[in-house]
This record gives C-alpha cells, sequence and structure tokens, in this order.
C-alpha cells in the first residue's frame, strides 16, 4: 500500500491550507507530510469504526462507528451532524428534484458543507416540512435510552445544537475576517478553495489512497467517505492551524532573540526592520515548513493527563500510546 | 556451675592441690577430698571432740573461735588503719567520725534500730548486740524479701544489705573494742568503713540520678557500636586471660583452684537459686515456731538445697572472698572504662615498644591483674592496688613526654583507681587454719568472749560480710609476715594447730554453739569432707545467700562510681550504661551479616525478666514524681504489688538502662478500654461500651447535595418515562393481539432508587470504616447509578466489576496524588519571615486549593471537565429528558386517545378537541339531531349519556372483542343474586369429600396432573377454554348439530393447573419478574412497599379478571362503573400513578363490562 509514494492531493491540502489560513504555497515536503498524516489518521479511523462495528456484529461501518469515533470532541461532532443533516436535506431536494420540486435553488447555499449550517436556515420550514433537515440523532443519546423511539416535535428549540455550533461560527467569522479584504477574484478563488476535497467526486482516488479494501472488508457506503472527505478536511485544517501557531511562537521567538543566536544571517534583515505603523502586512512571510508540521502533529498527538493516570500502573505509563485521532 | 557443686564432686582433683598455695595441705590423710586450707584445723577439731557429729563440732568451734578474732582485729585495725590513712587520709579528713559512726549505725539499721544505734556503747555492747542479732535476723529477712522481687531498683535494697554487714561489722568492732578497750580505734574503723559507704552511696546516687534522667532524657543508640567495641575488647583481653590462665591449669594439673570457679557464668545461676534461699529462709524463720526440726538440721537441709557458691569463696582462705570479689570488681570497673583503659587492658606488645622492656622492668597490665587474680595470687589489698598503681607509674614513666595521650589516660584511671580502691575491704587472707588457731590464742586470753560466741554464728548465717570481716582482721598479722601467696599458708597453721586443739575443748564444754546453730553446720553435708567445715564455710553460705542481691548491686554502683565527677549528665549516661548497651547493641550486631540481615541466626527473644522490668520501671517514672518514700519502704511497697507468679523464674538481670532503650522488652499499653478493671464489689467493669460508637448513619450513602439530587431526579425520571414507554409498548402490542393472559404484557414497575446504608454497625475505635467489601459494593453501587444515570437500565454483574475496579484504581491515585501533595515538605515561609524575625515559620507548600487543582490536573481533570460534566451530562440531560418525557406521554396519550381520552373510559369527554363530531357521529347535536337515533330509543335516558355518540369503546373492536370475551361472565353475573362461593379446587385432600363415584376419575387426573390440584374451565383465560365462550355461526350459515365432540367439551371440565394459569400462582410470580436493576438493589427499603403495592394491583387485578366469583365480585361489579370511572379520570391525565399499564387497561376493559353489555345488549 506504501509503495506508492507519490503524493496524490497536494493540489487539495494546498487549497486545505489556505482555507486554514496559510496564505504561503507551502512546499512539496511539506504538503506531502500532511498527507501521510492524513492518510495515517484515516487509516486508524477507518481501523477503529470497523473494529467498533464487527464488534456490534456488523460488516460494514456506520456513520454511528465513524461519530464515536470523535464523540468526545463536540464541536466536531456538532459540525458533523450539522453537516449530514445538510447532506440529508441535500438528498431530499434532489429526490424532489427529480420529481419536479422547484426548491432546489433555495438551499443551494447549503452545498457548502460548513457555511450551509449558518447561512441557510429552515426560513420555511412548515410549508416544506419535507426538506426540514433531519436531526442526526446518535446512538447514545437521551432518545436511545427508551424503547420507544421519542417521537420529534417540531417547535422545540435545539438549544445544545445553537451551543455546539459555537465553535464553527468562531471559525466562519475567522474566514469572514479573512476574506473581509479580498478582491472577487481573490475571493473567488477563495470559494474554490474551500470546496477542496479528498472525496468529492474524487471518490476512486481516495479509496486507493486510503487503502479500503485492505483496511476494511466491506465496501464504505457513500456517506462514510463523505464523512471522511469531512474529516480529513478537519484534519489537514487542525494541523494547519496548529502549525501556524507553531510557527508564529517560533518567529516571535526569533524576533524577540534577534535571531542573534541561530541563522544570523537569515535573520538579520527582520532583526533591523522593527514592526512600524506603515508596515505592510505580512502576506510575504515563509511557508508553514514540515517541522512546524512535525511539531503541531506532535502536539497534537500528546497523550493527555487523564490517560496517563488512568493507564499508569507499576509506576510506568505503557510506552506506546494508540494513535490519537485529530 | 557453684562452688557447691565444686565441692560435691571434685575431690578427684582435690587429690592434687594448686602448687602455689594449697599443697601442702594434701599431705592431710583426713581431708583428702576436702579443698581448703582448713585440713589440719579440722583434723584438730575431730580429733578434739571425738565422736561427736561434725556439725555440733563446727559448731563448737566457731563459738570458740569468735573471742580470739575479735582480739586480732584490733591488730587488723591498727594495721589496715595505717595502711588506708596513707591512702585516703584527704578523704578520712573530711569525714566527721561521730557522724560517721551515726551514720553507720543508720545504714545498718536502717529501718528499726535508729534509736538503739547511735551511740554503741562499748562496755555494754553484749546486751544490745544480741538485740541487734535478733533485729538483724528480721532486718535479713526484709532484705530477702525486698531483694527477690525488686533486683532492679538496687538502691533501696543495696544500703540495708551492706548495712547488714557493716552492722555485724561493727558489732564485732565494738566487741572486740570493748574488750580491748580500744574506742579510737574503732573509730577510726568505722570512719574507713563509712567512707566505703558513702563512696557506694554516691556512686548509688549518681546511678540513681542517671536513672532518674532516663525519664527526661532521650537517649540515642549511636555510642552503641563503640560501646560493643569497647566490650569486646575487653571481653576479648578477658578471656585471653582465662585462656592462659585455663592452660596453666592444666599444665600444673592442679585442679584444686577450680574451686574458685573460673566460668562468670556462675553468677546467673548462682542469683537464681540463692533467690529462692533466701526467700525460703526468710519464710522459715516466719514460721520458726511450727518447725520440728532444729536449727542445726535446718541449716543442713538449706544447704542441701542450696547450690552455688561464690566463685572465690574458699574454705581455707578466710576473707578471700571478700577480698577477691571486690577487687574484681575495681578490676571490671577500671577495664570497663573502656574509653581509657584499652592501652593497659594487654602487656604492652613489644613490637610497639621495643624499648619498653628496656625501661619498664616490671610491666604489669590489667589483663595480668586479671590473670593474677584468677590465679588467686594476690594476698592482701595491698598487693592488688600495688599492682594498679604500678600500672599507672609504668605508664608515666616510659611515656615521659606530659603531653602524651596516654598519660592522660593513665592520669583519669589514676583517678578513678583512686576513687575506687576504697571500695577494697582491707583484708589480707590467711589460712583458716592460721586464723583459728590465732583466734584460739586470743580466746584463751578474753574469757568474756565466751558469750559473744553465742551471737557470732547467728551473726554469721545470717549477718553478711560479718565473719569475713572478722576473718580478715583475723588474718591481717600473720599475712603481713607471709609472703604473698607463693608461701604455703599450711606452714603458718600447722604450729597453731596445738593452740587451736586447746581452744576447742574450753569451747565445747561451754556449749555455746548448740545455742545459736552455726552455719559451719550447714556446711557439713553437702560437702563430702566438709567434717570440719568451719566458720569460713559457713560465711561463704551466707555470702552465698546474700550473693546475688549486692554483687549486682555494687557492680553497678561501681559503675557508676567512675562517673561520679563527671559534670556531663550525658557523661554519666554514657558511663553508666556502657556496658548494657554493649551488651544490647552486640545482640542486635549478631544478627546481622555483613549490612544485611542473617536470617539464620535466632531472634532476639524477649524475657519475662525484662518485660517485667520495663514495667516496674514504667510504674517508678509514673510515681517518682509524687511519691518521695523511703527508699526501703517504697521497695517493700512496689515489690509485693509488681510481683506475679512468675516472678523469680528467670533469672532477673539487672541492667542499668533505661526501659525504652530495651525496646524489645517494652510491653504495649493496654488501650483503655481493654483494661481489666474492678469495681469495688470485684465486678468486672466493662469498659467498652464507652469506647463503642455506632457507625453514623450516611457513611455509605451519598451524601445530599445539588448534584446528586439532580442525579436523582433525572433517574427518577428515566424511570417514568420507561413507565410510559412500557405504556406505549403495551397499547401497540394491544392493537395487534388481544390479551389472552394475566401476563401476557409485561407492566413495567420500577421502584425509586433508594441508597442503602450500611447496616448498623459497633466500632470500636475512630476514623473510619475499612472493610474494603462495603467500601467496594458502595462504589459499585456508585458506578451503577452513573451508569443507569447514564442511560443503561441493565447492567453485567462482570461489567460492573471491571468498571468499579477502573475507577477505584483511578480513584486510589487521585487519592496518592493527594497524599504526596499534602505530604510535601514544608517550605519556609518568605512572607511571614520579615514580620517575625527569630522563629523560621514554615507553610505547607500548597494550599488546600492548590493540592485539589494540582491533583486533578495530575489526573487530567480539570475544573471545567467537571463544570461540563455537570452541566451537560447531568443538567442538560434532565432537560432532554423532560422533553423526551413530554413527548413520549403526548405520544402515548395520542395512542390511547380513542380508546380512553381524557374524558373518562366511557369515553364521552374524549371527544373535547373538535373531533368527536366525527367519530361519535354527533356533529348533529348541534342542530338537536338524533343521528342515531339513540333519543328515539331513550337509550340516552337509561344510560345516562352525555351525548348522542356513540360510546368509544364501541369503535375499538379489537378492545371490546377481548373485553367481551373476558366478561362474559362476568356480564352474566349482573344478576340479583350473589353467586355461591366457589367451589374448592379438587385436590388429593379434598378427593375423599367428593362422591365415590368420581373419586377415581378425580384420582387419575390429579395423578396425571401432578396432584397440583384441578382447575374449573372457568378459571382459565376464554380461549384456553375447551369451549368458545360463545358459539359461533360457521361460514356455512349452518348450526352444526349438536354432535358426539361438542357435548363433552361443552361441558366444563376439571383439568391440571396449567403452568401460567390464573390465580394467586401469578400474583406471586409477578415479583421476581421485576425489573433487574432490582438486584442491585436488594436491600431498597422501598422495594417490599412498592411490591406490596403491585401485589395489591395484581391481586385486584386477579379479582376482577379471573371469573372466580369471590364474595367480593358482586360489590365490585356493582360498583365498577362507577368507581372506575372516577378513578381513570384521575389516573389517566396523571399516567405516572403507580398502577402498571396492564392493569390500567384491564381495568379499562373491565369496567366497560357493565355498559357494554347494557348498550349491546340493547343494540343488538
Amino acid at each position: 500500500m506504501s509503495t506508492d509514494r507519490t503524493p496524490k492531493y497536494r493540489q487539495e491540502i494546498q487549497q486545505m491550507m489556505f482555507v486554514s489560513g496559510e496564505t504561503a504555497e507551502a512546499s512539496v515536503e511539506t504538503t506531502t507530510l500532511i498527507e501521510e498524516i492524513v492518510r495515517q489518521q484515516v487509516v486508524e479511523i477507518l481501523a477503529r469504526s470497523t473494529a467498533l462495528a464487527t464488534r456490534r456484529g456488523v460488516r460494514s461501518i456506520s456513520t454511528d462507528d465513524l461519530i464515536f469515533l470523535i464523540r468526545h470532541d463536540k464541536a466536531k461532532v456538532s459540525r458533523l451532524k450539522t453537516f449530514l443533516s445538510w447532506k440529508d436535506v441535500r438528498k431530499n431536494v434532489k429526490d424532489s428534484d427529480d420529481k419536479g420540486g422547484a426548491d432546489a435553488a433555495d438551499f443551494a447555499g447549503a452545498d457548502d458543507p460548513l457555511a450551509g449550517g449558518v447561512v441557510a436556515g429552515p426560513q420555511d420550514v412548515a410549508s416544506k416540512p419535507k426538506n426540514k433537515r433531519a436531526r442526526v440523532g446518535l446512538v447514545w443519546d437521551v432518545n436511545s435510552f427508551y424503547s420507544v423511539q421519542v417521537p420529534e416535535r417540531e417547535d422545540e428549540e435545539d438549544e445544545e445544537e445553537e451551543e455546539q455550533n459555537y465553535a464553527t461560527l468562531q471559525r466562519l467569522a475567522a474566514a469572514d475576517e479573512r476574506t473581509k479584504h479580498m478582491t472577487k477574484e481573490e475571493y473567488v478563488f477563495w470559494s474554490e478553495c474551500r470546496q477542496a476535497s479528498f472525496t468529492y467526486r474524487k471518490s476512486k482516488r481516495f479509496r486507493e489512497w486510503a487503502g479500503f479494501g485492505i483496511v476494511t472488508e466491506s465496501k464504505p457506503n457513500d456517506d462514510i467517505v463523505d464523512i471522511l472527505g469531512f474529516l480529513t478536511f478537519e484534519i489537514v485544517q487542525t494541523l494547519t492551524e496548529e502549525a501556524l501557531k507553531v510557527k508564529e511562537r517560533e518567529d516571535r521567538e526569533k524576533n524577540r532573540r534577534g535571531g542573534a543566536e541561530n541563522g544570523a544571517g537569515e535573520n538579520t534583515k527582520k532583526r533591523k526592520r522593527e514592526t512600524g505603523l506603515f508596515d505592510p502586512p505580512e502576506e510575504g512571510r515563509t511557508p508553514v515548513e514540515p517541522k512546524h508540521i512535525r511539531e503541531a502533529y506532535r502536539k497534537l498527538q500528546a497523550t493527555p493527563n487523564k490517560n496517563i493516570a488512568m493507564l499508569f500502573h507499576n509506576g510506568r505509563v505503557p510506552t506506546r500510546m494508540p494513535l490519537r485521532l485529530i | 556451675m557453684s562452688l557447691g557443686h565444686h565441692h560435691a564432686w571434685l575431690p578427684p582433683g582435690h587429690l592434687r592441690p594448686p602448687d602455689d598455695h594449697h599443697d601442702s595441705r594434701s599431705l592431710n590423710g583426713i581431708s583428702k577430698s576436702f579443698s581448703g586450707p582448713r585440713t589440719p584445723q579440722m583434723r584438730a577439731s575431730v580429733d578434739a571432740d571425738g565422736s561427736h557429729a561434725g556439725n555440733l563440732i563446727s559448731e563448737a568451734d566457731i563459738a570458740a573461735e569468735e573471742d580470739p578474732r575479735m582480739a586480732i582485729f584490733r591488730d587488723l585495725y591498727r594495721l589496715s588503719e595505717a595502711k588506708v590513712n596513707t591512702l585516703f587520709s584527704d578523704q578520712k579528713k573530711a569525714e566527721d567520725r561521730v557522724g560517721a559512726a551515726v551514720a553507720d549505725a543508720d545504714g545498718a539499721e536502717s529501718r528499726n534500730e535508729r534509736a538503739d544505734q547511735p551511740a554503741p556503747p562499748p562496755p555494754t555492747a553484749k546486751k544490745p548486740a544480741r538485740k541487734l542479732d535478733d533485729d538483724d535476723y528480721d532486718d535479713y529477712d526484709d532484705d530477702d524479701d525486698g531483694d527477690a522481687p525488686s533486683p532492679p531498683k538496687p538502691k533501696p535494697l543495696t544500703p540495708s544489705q551492706d548495712s547488714g554487714a557493716a552492722l555485724s561489722l561493727s558489732r564485732y568492732t565494738s566487741g572486740t573494742t570493748s574488750a580491748g578497750g580500744d574506742a579510737s580505734k574503732e573509730t577510726k574503723k568505722e570512719s574507713l568503713e563509712d567512707i566505703r559507704k558513702k563512696l557506694e552511696e554516691d556512686k548509688k546516687a549518681t546511678e540513681e540520678a542517671a536513672k532518674r534522667s532516663f525519664h527526661t532524657l532521650f537517649y540515642t543508640l549511636e555510642n552503641d557500636r563503640d560501646a560493643m567495641l569497647d566490650q569486646q575488647r575487653l571481653e576479648e583481653s578477658e578471656r585471653q586471660v582465662e585462656a592462659e590462665m585455663s592452660s596453666q591449669a592444666n599444665a600444673g594439673n592442679n585442679a584444686t583452684s577450680a574451686t574458685n570457679g573460673y566460668g562468670s557464668l556462675s553468677n546467673a545461676n548462682l542469683g537464681a537459686s540463692s533467690l529462692t534461699l533466701k526467700n525460703l529462709i526468710a519464710r522459715i524463720d516466719m514460721k520458726r515456731t511450727m518447725v520440728q526440726a532444729s536449727d542445726a538440721e535446718l541449716r543442713s537441709l538449706m544447704s542441701e538445697v542450696r547450690k552455688n557458691r561464690s566463685k572465690w569463696a574458699s574454705e581455707d582462705k578466710i576473707g578471700q572472698e571478700e577480698l577477691y570479689e571486690a577487687a574484681e570488681k575495681v578490676l571490671s570497673e577500671l577495664k570497663a572504662m573502656t574509653e581509657h583503659s584499652s592501652a593497659f587492658l594487654t602487656r604492652v606488645n613489644k613490637r610497639d615498644a621495643p624499648d619498653y622492656y628496656t625501661i619498664i622492668k616490671h610491666p604489669m597490665d590489667l589483663g595480668s591483674m586479671t590473670k593474677k587474680l584468677k590465679a588467686l595470687q594476690y594476698k592482701s589489698k595491698q598487693e592488688f592496688v600495688d599492682d594498679l598503681n604500678l600500672i599507672w607509674s609504668n605508664c608515666f614513666k616510659y611515656n615521659t613526654n606530659p603531653d602524651h595521650f596516654l598519660r592522660k589516660h593513665a592520669l583519669y584511671m589514676k583517678k578513678e583507681t583512686e576513687k575506687l580502691v576504697p571500695l577494697i575491704p582491707e583484708i589480707v587472707i590467711r589460712d583458716r587454719a592460721e586464723v583459728e588457731a590465732e583466734e584460739r590464742r586470743l580466746q584463751l586470753a578474753e574469757l568474756d568472749g565466751a558469750e559473744e560466741s553465742d551471737d557470732e554464728p547467728i551473726m554469721s548465717s545470717r549477718g553478711r560480710k560479718a565473719p569475713g570481716k572478722s576473718s580478715s582482721k583475723k588474718g591481717t598479722a600473720p599475712t603481713r609476715n607471709t609472703p604473698s601467696g607463693s608461701e604455703p599458708p599450711a606452714g603458718s597453721s600447722q604450729p597453731q594447730a596445738p593452740v587451736r586443739a586447746d581452744s576447742d575443748v574450753p569451747m565445747d564444754g561451754a556449749q555455746n554453739g548448740f545455742a545459736t546453730p552455726p552455719p559451719g553446720g550447714t556446711q557439713t553435708p553437702s560437702d563430702p569432707a566438709g567434717v570440719g567445715a568451719g566458720v569460713s564455710g559457713g560465711h561463704g553460705d551466707s555470702m552465698e545467700i546474700d550473693g546475688l542481691g549486692p554483687s549486682s548491686n555494687t557492680i553497678t554502683a561501681l559503675s557508676a562510681s567512675g562517673v561520679e565527677a563527671e559534670d556531663s549528665e550525658y557523661k554519666v549516661w554514657k558511663q553508666v550504661t556502657k556496658k548494657d548497651r554493649a551488651l544490647i547493641a552486640a545482640e542486635r550486631h549478631r544478627l546481622f551479616k555483613g549490612d544485611k540481615l542473617n536470617s539464620d541466626e535466632p531472634a532476639l527473644l524477649r524475657t519475662k525478666a525484662g518485660m517485667r522490668r520495663w514495667l516496674r520501671s514504667q510504674r517508678n517514672a509514673s510515681t517518682e514524681g509524687d511519691k518521695a518514700l523511703e527508699p526501703s519502704t517504697q521497695a517493700m511497697e512496689s515489690g509485693p504489688a509488681g510481683e506475679t507468679l512468675a516472678e523469680g523464674i528467670e533469672v532477673e538481670e539487672d541492667k542499668v538502662i533505661p526501659d525504652y532503650y530495651d525496646v524489645m522488652s517494652g510491653v504495649p499499653d493496654l488501650p483503655t478500654q481493654l483494661l481489666w478493671r474492678e469495681d469495688s464489689d470485684g465486678n468486672i467493669v466493662d469498659a467498652s461500651e464507652e469506647f463503642l460508637r455506632i457507625l453514623p448513619k450516611g457513611s455509605f450513602t451519598q451524601p445530599d447535595s445539588k448534584l446528586s439530587r439532580k442525579m436523582d431526579a433525572n433517574m427518577r425520571q428515566m424511570q417514568e418515562t420507561r413507565k410510559i414507554c412500557s405504556k406505549i409498548g403495551i397499547v401497540k402490542q394491544m392493537q395487534l393481539q388481544s390479551q389472552m393472559y394475566q401476563n401476557q404484557f409485561q407492566k413495567y414497575q420500577p421502584e425509586p432508587f433508594v441508597e442503602q446504608d450500611a447496616p448498623p454497625h459497633v466500632l470500636n475505635d475512630e476514623g473510619p470504616v475499612v472493610s474494603p467489601w462495603i467500601c467496594k459494593a458502595a462504589l459499585q453501587r456508585s458506578v451503577a447509578k452513573i451508569f443507569y444515570h447514564t442511560g443503561f437500565e441493565e447492567y453485567q454483574p462482570s461489567a460492573l466489576d471491571a468498571v468499579t475496579d477502573i475507577a477505584s484504581d483511578f480513584f486510589k491515585k487521585i487519592g496518592e496524588t493527594f497524599k504526596s501533595y499534602i505530604e510535601a515538605p514544608k517550605v519556609p515561609d518568605t512572607d511571614s519571615t520579615e514580620s517575625v524575625s527569630s522563629a523560621t515559620p514554615w507553610k505547607k507548600a500548597h494550599t488546600e486549593p492548590e493540592i485539589v487543582l494540582h491533583t486533578l490536573n495530575s489526573v487530567g481533570i480539570g475544573v471545567e471537565d467537571i463544570e461540563s460534566y455537570i452541566k451537560d451530562d447531568v443538567e442538560r440531560l434532565g432537560t432532554k429528558l423532560s422533553t423526551a418525557h413530554d413527548r413520549l406521554r403526548s405520544l402515548l396519550s395520542e395512542l390511547l386517545r380513542p380508546a380512553l381520552a381524557d374524558g373518562g373510559e366511557d369515553g364521552s369527554h374524549a371527544f373535547a378537541d373538535g373531533s368527536e363530531q366525527f367519530i361519535g357521529g354527533d356533529f348533529a347535536e348541534d342542530i338537536d339531531e338524533d343521528f342515531f337515533g339513540f333519543k328515539e330509543l331513550g337509550l340516552d335516558k337509561e344510560f345516562g349519556l352525555a351525548t348522542l355518540s356513540v360510546p368509544l369503546h364501541l369503535l375499538q373492536n379489537r378492545m371490546y372483542n377481548a373485553a367481551q370475551a373476558q366478561n362474559t361472565s362476568a356480564t352474566q353475573a349482573v344478576t340479583l343474586f350473589p353467586p355461591p362461593p366457589s367451589y374448592p379446587r379438587i385436590t388429593s385432600e379434598t378427593l375423599p369429600s367428593q362422591i365415590g363415584l368420581v373419586q377415581s376419575f378425580f384420582g387419575a387426573k390429579l395423578q396425571a396432573g401432578n396432584s397440583e390440584g384441578l382447575v374449573e374451565d372457568l378459571e382459565l383465560p376464554p380461549k384456553q377454554r375447551p369451549m368458545a365462550a360463545k358459539p359461533r355461526l360457521p361460514a356455512s350459515g349452518k348450526i352444526p348439530p349438536p354432535s358426539a365432540p361438542t357435548g363433552p367439551t361443552t361441558s366444563p371440565q376439571k383439568r391440571t393447573l396449567p403452568p401460567s394459569a390464573t390465580g394467586p400462582v401469578s400474583a406471586i410470580k409477578l415479583e421476581p419478574s421485576e425489573p433487574s436493576k432490582k438486584k442491585l438493589k436488594k436491600n431498597s427499603g422501598g422495594a417490599t412497599e412498592v411490591s406490596t403495592e403491585g401485589d395489591d394491583a395484581t391481586a385486584a387485578l386477579d379479582t376482577k379478571t379471573s371469573d372466580d366469583p369471590s364474595s367480593k365480585e358482586p360489590t365490585a361489579n356493582d360498583t365498577t362503573a362507577e368507581a372506575n370511572t372516577t378513578k381513570n379520570g384521575l389516573d389517566l391525565p396523571d399516567i405516572s400513578n403507580s398502577d402498571s399499564n396492564a392493569a390500567d387497561l384491564a381495568k379499562s376493559s373491565d369496567s366497560t363490562v357493565p355498559l357494554t353489555n347494557g348498550t349491546t345488549g340493547d343494540a343488538s
């Protein structure tokens, strides 16, 4: 599986990184590294969810298995639920389109999995109950406590959802901030970049890349692949953001020390340049390097104290901890 | 190993006495086996007395000898005084003579005779002396009493014992001085004695002070190793000496000196047996009048009992025992000062100092002195002291440099020597024969001594050192002349034999010896050669008897003596306790091999004696503060008080160390509640009551808090919701199938959770209950609670166990982390140091919140996590649950609405929402149209219909059918007459009451049905009956002829009870089918309540649904319609009533019956 090491998602990753805040063009090494990390994560996700499914006595992975893996990241679960619900809406719309329904245009905005949750609210639910966002129930929710399916009631406010959308909103606000001053072309580019996906219209490539069939026996359905696409995007985004933070800290440190200690030749210019009032924006800064990615990855892989405390036995922690899903 | 034994079995060796000063005496034929130097003298006495028994002869001898001895005393005094003057002139000056005499007497008569003694009148000494003798007996007895139980407290005892010796001595001296009229000499002598006494008392005082300091100061073990090493060195040197000595003895082939008992071990045995002997003597003296035997007999008996003698005791050498005893102590004391004495312990090695022996012509060291001592080479104190001084002077001589360290040691040792030397009595060892001869000579001169001789044997038997002193005094003059030890004493004794023989005769005639049995007689039986065992033997005995007490005490006294001058308490401590500490340390040391414990080494065992000692010292320490009693009385008091039966069984070793030092012997304090206490009536006071406490309630339940209340509320909510769920399920099920059996539809009857506390439990100490299983059960319950709260309804025990273990492991880690943070070393408080300068304040490393936060962080839990748990997983869950509950409830009511709406069971109000017109068809009511024609038929009047709509239940065909089928008989039962009581079931018991025709038939049925009793067909659910309730018209429309098969089937048959049949059996069966979480709450308080409630419900259900025409039934049926209407009207809106869904439904269907009947009947 790893014989073919040629990067397959360089462009997508670059686009994702751009969306995540990396303005400079990342090197091939960086993207390759990210790609490898993402692949590792995807394989791990697949393996674990397959194990979960097996434990349930089912061969194929379900969305619940996937969500279960990321259940502790409530914000991500919430985003995923949003994504899934809109996906559902879209499907319904498509169905109704087939039947000649004319409402597809209303939900065009919902195509974007990220922006959709906010941009396109169900304005006129009453009139089109069919197209109402289906709530994605989780098996460990309250509704599953009972033997009887709890009936949905439309009039009830889902404040939980609202709260869990907070992180998503933050992210969107940041994106909004970045796009505020963009020209039209730039924004087009940006929105193109936002559509970058590992899976969208590339499901075959993705399957090969992620080693479907090797990791899992069954052939995951479209839903799973979509979720994986969503998750891979999240992974790249998280990595990039973390790496940017690392880089920023490094830069700050370098500036503070004036680069006196290391690489005097490289940083002499920077030292002289004081940040002034009329400095150009730091757009032309150096791209994220593999070392930043590595550091970010290391940080994301750090074992939380709780795990250490739980696994601490006989004065030591198991040396090898399972891979953490980003 | 004791001297007495030696006498018993040594004879072969005695044939060849040692070649130094004993050998010549072995020539005597009679006393071949006798070892002492007294042989000639004894023979003389035998000669003189002829056929007299040995006892009597020797007694007579003693009596006769007294006076000559006294005469000799005077000479002894003169000489010894001169010596003493030279040695202790300064000390003596300090003494007030008169006061000394008084003090002496005080010491002697410490208890009783204070008044008598201060002025011992020299001329009239006889009477008081006799009186004193009697008193002395008492003293002696007292001493024994006091001595036996309390060796560890030497202080109160020693003076009295020594006083006994001193007393007898003074008596002798008084006697002699009265005869000789030499008063000044006597006082001088007394003062000398007094010096010694003073010294000893001082030492004892020091020791006592040191002992007292045990209670005030806490000493550590740091010096033990040094002490041990020193002690080892000392022992090593002693071993060397002994080895050399024994080799000498072997070479010389003389075992006579073995009488002196080389083995130092003998002390222990000796002590033990003499202790018992003392008590025996005391006892005998108390009951003297009751004993038939003569004194002589008693004495001989006792001598048989007695086993031990001092190793120095010698029959032939008068004064040897006393001198050597003292000398040995001094020597060992000097050796024991290992700080200074180590250089003098052994001979100077030529390799160390090549020129030593050129400079020092007469080398001497403590080891050599020990050797000499053991070889009995010292004949007098002077020789001994000279040797001692020789050591120091040698040192000074060789080490001329004034700064030399050895000089300091020598100086110190010399000082110590000077301090110690007065303790050695001024004794010159003489041969007994010689002494006796002299005595006799003197006695001849002084005739009035005869009376005194009455006293003498008694004193010698009971008094301590009296004979020894006297003999030493007597012996002074002769031994002066004799060269020390090398000259055979026989030479001097032989010539005196005739004289003695002369003197013997008159004395025997005087018969004094019979009146007062002399101790010499006691010697005889035990000693094969003891025919002539004389006074000194007796003395030896008496010394033996006292042996233990004084010797041990003097040891301690001596050990204290060297310390007297030390100013530091610590030095005193070191000095006083050195030996014992060394012993203990050595014991400990033996347990180690290298740096590790030697597992092969036998364990250290505590001894009874040690524990007794420990207890006693504890008691003393407690009483010391308030009691300032006279030492002796204290001894008397504490003696019996601390006495147990075990007392004296083991050897009492006296150790001068604080009790806490001897950790092994420590006896833990009994907790006060366990003490055995008795009240005044002798009843045992049960103190345990006060210390028992009952485990406070709620120790094992969740404390009431906001969180716990919320969680409980959530769980309650879940239960309620589940109840609704089960009702919904039943409704849905009933839509598909009609109810056949009672328990066809399981009802869900959850009980409220009640946390069961641990049953009342009695504890007898403070602190938490440490019982892992209960704690684990409590944790398990908490885990289960959280599980339930998370949504699990049931759990497998193994899963619960696993999670409980994980949780306990995690909590243990939290606890450990907490502990390590709490126990973190304190850090200097920098803030307050500025304000308070002197005291360095310390503060804890972490404040309590810090500790909590640190701990939480290190286990990976943040405050936010906890908060979010409470917010999300508890509070939000609560709201979610309540919304789910609401939705489900509305779902249920929607489901039930057609049948059982809020309006009541007849459904008349069920259509209040406006839809009723369509269903019930009374949309025409508004226009007053009788759509169904009810009014026309008069049904509205008849049944009190509020509207003209069709009753709802008529529309629910299936339910109606079920109800109809069930209640056919009930409908029929609506008659004017109450149904007859049901027939009893036919069982094997009631079978005989049946008519004979059917009995066999029923019997067969019963046999087939396991004889559980036969069930009427009517008791069965309708579908199980052989006959359908309603005969139906077949599809063909023809009514089938009453053919053969229908005939028998139509009649109710009796059949065996099916397993799931109705009746009380099923009602009981309901209970175990309750939700499994009840198992977790086996003890929950609400369980019984709820289950009884459930039983009631089921019972009610039974009575209603079964066709059993019980006595209740009519009334129930009469009132059903009304009662149930109201009841259901109340119940249904509030679905959370405790009745089961099944019960509700059953009731509803049940209650519909009368109406149904009426309407259907009329309608059809």
